[in-house]
């Protein structure tokens, strides 16, 4: 593994490095779905470069950005967030991405729960926050399973096929996470209305 | 040019008016900068000098609020603009020393959904206030303002914590289908 600062049993999390510029921008161009957002569009390796050579300058940072690789080749995957971190209310807003040929495998689940890991173990924010687009039902689904719970919905936030769409605002507290995380360690379901999630990944030695 | 030349007169009410910021309110940082720590003079200028650079482009504005009698500064909101879907986002700071703040932000939020909503063709507004500033909670909701999220304990307080309501309102003269 690379610089990890995060790891678990198939994918660690680590900071970007500038030479990450080409695969953002890889992942962007070979997108495949359409309900994330409002559109696709095609990035460059400059601007990648650029927000990378910005993203570990400010002490303490407004937002902490992390790329997500395998452990078995080090491949770069995708990335995961933490924004808008207010370090005085101890609050932020979660964000992931994986590559279009790493969905599917678990990978996002397992980077995710070492993100909510990062933010309140080692961060120890108290209460955080996610928004998706009322079309990308499976972030949603996967958000629940996670334990954050449904907060509402922001109308007319953004426009998609020729209408208005909302986006669903979710939260999730200090004390959830801890009861999520003894849970999914122990292997068992977080709300008996959600699929049982994924067992944790097991913690390296 | 007085500072009472740059009063607005579709954004001012009976205690306070809100203005385009000025070089000289560097020298009240504490009052409108929405820092998490504090700043002086100087690095207030900074601020106010980057918030300038490209601001149309950038689709962030921050506005002065100010007391109609004296024109003190007593803090600011932040407007973000996302220009594609027309809709504005608003944040506010007020000075942290003023025990009317709740009152002075409620009307400031009255007068800028009644702008931005009937005079700027906004789709939706969106503030997201405290659970602890009943003030400005009844003055979103006299101004048409709907709850549409609650995060749970969102802010810091002394003696806990409270939520944050997120109110929105919709510009009823825009036909938007299935919305």
């Amino acid at each position: 593994m690379r610089n990890p600062v995060l790891a678990g049993e198939r994918v660690y999390l680590r900071p970007m490095e500038a030479e990450d510029a080409e695969a953002f921008a890889r992942m962007d161009a070979g997108e495949t779905d359409t309900f994330m957002y409002r559109h696709r569009v095609p990035s460059s390796p400059l601007e990648h470069a650029h927000f990378i050579g910005e993203a570990y300058t400010q002490q303490p940072p407004g937002s902490i950005s992390l790329a997500v690789c395998l452990r078995e080749d080090d491949r770069l995957i995708g990335s995961v967030g933490i924004y808008d971190l207010d370090w005085l209310h101890r609050t932020g807003e979660t964000g992931s991405f994986l590559a279009p040929d790493a969905r599917g495998q678990a990978y996002g689940t397992e980077a995710k729960h070492l993100l909510l890991e990062y933010c309140f173990d080692r961060l120890h924010l108290h209460v955080i926050r996610s928004h998706v687009a009322e079309t990308n039902t499976r972030s949603a689904a996967a958000l629940g399973k996670q334990g954050y719970r449904s907060a509402g919905r922001v109308k007319w936030d953004e426009v998609k096929n020729g209408r208005y769409i909302d986006g669903l605002i979710f939260d999730l507290t200090r004390p959830e996470w801890l009861a999520a995380r003894d849970a999914w360690r122990a292997g068992v379901s977080v709300a008996s209305s959600s699929p049982a999630p994924s067992p944790p990944p097991a913690r390296p030695a | 040019m007085g500072i009472q030349d740059l009063r607005p007169a579709y954004l001012r009410g009976a205690s306070v008016y809100l203005r385009a910021m000025v070089e000289a309110d560097k020298e009240r940082g504490a009052a409108w900068l929405d820092e998490t720590f504090p700043v002086n003079a100087s690095r207030a200028e900074k601020t106010l000098k980057e918030e300038h650079t490209d601001q149309w482009r950038r689709g962030e504005r921050r506005l002065a609020i100010a007391r109609c009698e004296d024109d003190e500064v007593v803090g600011s909101v932040r407007l973000i603009s996302r220009d594609r879907v027309r809709t504005c986002a608003l944040t506010f700071w007020m000075a942290p020393w003023r025990d009317d703040a709740d009152a002075l932000r409620g009307e400031a939020l009255g007068l800028l959904v009644h702008w931005l909503r009937d005079e700027t063709e906004v789709m939706v507004v969106t503030a997201e206030l405290p659970a602890d500033q009943p003030r400005t909670i009844a003055a979103a909701e006299a101004a048409g303002m709907v709850r549409n999220a609650t995060l749970r304990e969102w802010f810091g307080r002394p003696d806990g914590r409270v939520d944050c309501l997120i109110y929105q309102a919709l510009n009823p003269r825009w036909v938007v289908r299935d919305a």
